[in-house]
């Protein structure tokens, strides 16, 4: 009955032992989430009001930067680019 | 580094399959129903879903997240599809 992501405490387990088991579901379904937004069209909000789109292709682990190819920007399209991370406020995709 | 940024695991988990209002950088706001945050940048990730039937999925920049509103708790049937969303395919689950 319980879902995963919010189990009661197991008995007798740790507050340490529950953060970690909290932070593995949290991060799994990130990845996943990551996984999912692959090859897909998204579109970025940045600062400035600037609104980008482009094909998402991958994230480096601590999420820094997005790789993305067909990045649509007012100035034209670039083939592949590199997203810094600390630039984008959202995106959103389909899945 | 902002509240949001703060907060642990077990803060977060609170938030999941709740319907929230994140307002963030520049007067932005984003609703929907929270499928995950990262623990690592602290995004927060938010599912809607839209009257065709489709979905989209939004992920507010843990850097950029500036409030956490909850607005409902959510309904057996959000819980239901948030949690087995992205989980098809092989490796259903993974254990330490």
């Amino acid at each position: 009955e319980a879902p995963e992501t919010q189990e009661s405490p197991r008995l007798g387990e740790s507050l340490e032992c529950q953060e970690q088991r909290a932070r593995a579901v949290q991060r799994e379904r990130y990845l996943r989430s990551l996984l999912a937004m692959g090859g897909r069209q998204v579109s970025f909000t940045l600062h400035e009001g600037v609104r980008v789109t482009a094909c998402f292709g991958a994230a480096d682990l601590d999420v820094a930067n997005f790789y993305v190819s067909q990045l649509q920007t007012p100035i034209g399209v670039q083939a592949e680019a590199l997203l810094r991370c600390s630039d984008i406020i959202a995106y959103t995709f389909k899945p | 580094m902002n509240e949001w940024m703060k907060k642990t695991p077990l803060e977060w988990q609170d938030y999941i399959y709740k319907e929230v209002r994140v307002t963030a950088s520049e007067k932005k706001e984003y609703k929907g129903w929270v499928l995950t945050t990262d623990p690592v940048s602290a995004s927060i990730v938010l599912v809607n879903f839209l009257e065709d039937g489709s979905m989209s999925v939004t992920g507010v920049m843990g850097h950029a997240v500036q409030t956490v509103e909850t607005v409902s708790d959510g309904d057996r049937r959000v819980r239901e599809k948030l949690m087995h969303l992205f989980m098809s395919g092989d490796c259903q689950a993974y254990s330490p």
